[in-house]
């Protein structure tokens, strides 16, 4: 079995390359002179300044939060470049450079709509974006047809200024944490998406994200609005460079889900996650949060997590609006030496509320993956519902597999219920699979697919292809 | 060894080591108007150490229970088992804080832990934090936890057949604690007022 194990994969992390374009940086470190030159590079307004700026105060005061099951190196903020971009070429401002057209093309990101229309690639709109800035995103005519908007950041805040002001830091708060109260002051780019009233979106949206530069932090920022009963399905990828150093990646998602309407938020995290000695990899530290504002709105979060190597992430939902609910999928899997901190909030306030929460954890070789995660009913939620589900799987005498859920009940009138469980691949399970003529290597990955698939049957087809894949593969060297 | 500890009668070791083949088989009980705050902690030691410990709670009117176990399974093939049950009445503060630690190296551990509570009144508040930290891999662990309310349909069947209300809760409150109960001497029931 052990053999089996170490054998299981030994490929390599597929996208960990650079691509060599020219780009223009802010000079290193933090300081509100920085925050001004990045405001005006982007060609802000005055208001989105001095959010940045009041943002910035706040976390001048702040600490960095300890209370994670992980062993965090020291990040020195002022050794940092907070803001990185490809040149563009002033020839032709308009058109991808070719150099970042290739670098998704073999990330497998369809930037042309032609070949989506023809069918080669399936139908999904993309914003894509390279370290600090968006590079493109497709379909925006398509989609302005039936009156959504889908477009970067930088785009939303000068041509849709009012939406943005209006929504803007009202589920996370510019400073509700350390990481998020960074974000709001260096925040880059990110993607924006308004479903208008009533509206079906016709295609998935997505974003995807790529670090290059080195000595870079990213620090996205996205922002999604589902009006009155819209509905929209919306996918996140990610992938780096593989390096020695850390490097930090600080994102806020916020969603608004108003009366009726139904957003499903799917993440493929797979950000370099350093080497088998543990060596480099990204700092994943993220603050995700939607809101279910009217009655009956739905929002679902699924996620796979194969990546970084620190994970420090809750995506998280009020559920404010009388009957809406909501979902949280999992997978958390780590590697080598790996630590993954990750799981949900569900906030009860309105009547008839309901979440379900499913995690699925795994650890291999000297990672240590735990679920942490919060259930509150507050008194005013009559009826309110709440199942959770948190299983782990060991592999390997030399990680560890942690559960910390936090449970608050102030209404009588609500159930809640917990369940977690430890395990690992048992040997009657691989004898079974060995013995019907499945090689002791495919059958742990049928047993690692088996058991995450609750999981993976949540995700739209095509991440779920690439999501089955990215487990095999990143079991790769595992010490049984 | 089988132990029984009422709070606010009896002394509750606050530690407790358990080494190769010893046994405990402790039962807690919180009575009715008795404020609790319970540290508790087991550390397995030695192979075949086995911890059963149950508790359970009936807190009203302003009382506070507020329970922390902490068991260590520090060698292998050691078992333990946590049971509790609850219900809070009136404007009572239960928190409940569990955490089984599995060492490295410390296989063929089976760790089991089950809270659950009822909530009876709008100003009860009951907060579970159930935990696991889990370092071997050749090991089982499952923790449950649940907060909810006596349900109506129960109640309903109850009172279609004929059982008036007050003893029909009662009925179903005693069923909900009997698997803590049942490890007491009769005598004791008393002490939760139901």
């Amino acid at each position: 079995m052990d053999e089996a194990l170490k054998e299981i994969t030994s490929k390599q992390y597929k996208e960990g390359f650079v691509t060599d374009v020219e780009q223009e940086y802010v000079p290193k470190g933090l300081s509100e002179q920085i925050i001004r030159q990045i405001s005006a590079i982007k060609q802000e307004p005055e208001w989105l300044l001095e959010f940045r700026l009041d943002a910035f105060r706040k976390w001048q005061k702040m600490t960095p939060p300890t209370w994670g099951h992980l062993d965090l190196p020291e990040i020195d903020f002022q050794d940092i470049i907070y803001y990185a971009a490809p040149k563009k070429d002033s020839e032709r401002p308009k058109e991808i450079d070719p150099a970042l057209q290739e670098t998704f093309d073999k990330l497998g990101i369809p930037l042309s709509e032609r070949e989506v229309l023809a069918g080669v690639k399936s139908k999904v709109a993309v914003d894509a974006v390279f370290d600090s800035v968006s590079v493109t995103t497709t379909f925006r005519k398509v989609l302005a047809e039936k009156g959504i908007i889908f477009c970067s950041f930088s785009e939303a805040v000068r041509e849709h200024p009012d939406l943005v002001r209006k929504y803007l830091a009202t589920v996370v708060p510019s400073g509700d944490n350390f990481y998020a109260a960074l974000n709001s002051a260096v925040f880059s780019d990110g993607s924006f998406c308004y479903i208008p009233k009533g509206v079906k979106c016709p295609m998935d949206l997505s974003s995807y994200f790529r670090i290059n530069a080195s000595g870079t932090g990213q620090f996205e920022r996205t922002l999604i609005v589902a009006d009155e009963g819209s509905q929209v399905s919306y996918m996140e990828g990610c992938t780096a460079p593989m390096r020695d150093e850390h490097q930090l990646h600080a994102a806020v998602v916020e969603i608004i889900v108003e009366a009726g309407a139904d957003v499903r938020y799917s993440t493929v995290q797979n950000w370099y996650p350093g080497d088998e000695n543990g060596r480099g990899g990204i700092l994943n530290l993220v603050t995700k949060r939607g809101i279910c504002r009217g009655e009956g709105a739905h929002l679902s979060w699924t996620q796979v997590e194969t990546g970084s190597a620190i994970t420090w992430k809750y995506p998280s939902t009020i559920l404010k609006g009388d009957n809406s609910s909501s979902e949280f999928y999992s997978v958390a899997l780590t590697n080598n030496y790996q630590q993954a901190d990750t799981g949900t909030k569900m906030i009860h306030l309105g009547r008839g509320t309901k979440s379900r929460i499913v995690s699925k954890g795994i650890s291999a070789g000297h990672s240590q993956n735990s679920y942490r995660g919060l259930v509150r009913m507050n008194s005013g939620a009559a009826g309110a519902r709440n199942y959770s589900q948190c299983d782990s799987l060991l592999i390997g005498s030399l990680c560890g597999a942690h559960t910390f859920p936090v449970i608050q009940n102030a209404c009588p009138g609500a159930i809640v219920e917990h369940e977690a469980t430890t395990s690992k691949i048992s040997e009657d399970q691989l004898f079974y699979c060995n013995q019907r003529g499945i090689a002791p290597e495919e059958a742990v990955g049928l047993i690692v697919n088996g058991y995450a698939k609750e999981v993976l049957s949540r995700l739209p087809m095509e991440f779920a292809v690439e999501a089955q894949k990215l487990l095999s593969v990143s079991l790769e060297g595992s010490i049984g | 060894m089988d132990r029984l500890v009422v709070i606010g009668r009896d002394e509750l070791p606050r530690k407790v080591v358990l080494g190769a083949g010893e046994s405990l088989r402790l039962t807690v009980v919180v009575p009715q108007g008795v404020s609790a705050d319970i540290d508790f902690t087991a550390e397995l030691t030695g192979p075949g150490a086995d911890l059963d410990l149950a508790g359970v709670f009936v807190p009203a009117g302003s009382d506070t229970v507020r329970i922390r176990t902490l068991v260590r399974h520090l060698s292998g093939s050691c078992r333990s088992n946590q049971l509790f049950r609850g219900v809070a009445d009136g404007q009572s503060q239960v928190s409940f804080n569990g955490l089984i630690y599995v060492q490295r190296d410390a296989q063929k551990t089976e760790a089991y832990q089950s809270c659950n509570t009822l909530l009876l009144n709008e100003g009860a508040r009951v907060e579970t934090d159930p935990q696991l930290e889990i370092y071997a891999d050749d090991v089982v662990c499952s923790h449950g936890a649940a907060i909810g309310y006596l349900s109506e349909d129960e109640l309903f069947y109850m009172r279609s057949r004929g059982i008036p209300f007050e003893q029909a809760r009662r009925l179903q409150i005693l069923s909900f604690l009997s698997p803590v109960l049942s490890r007491l001497p009769e005598e004791y029931y008393s002490l939760i007022a139901f």
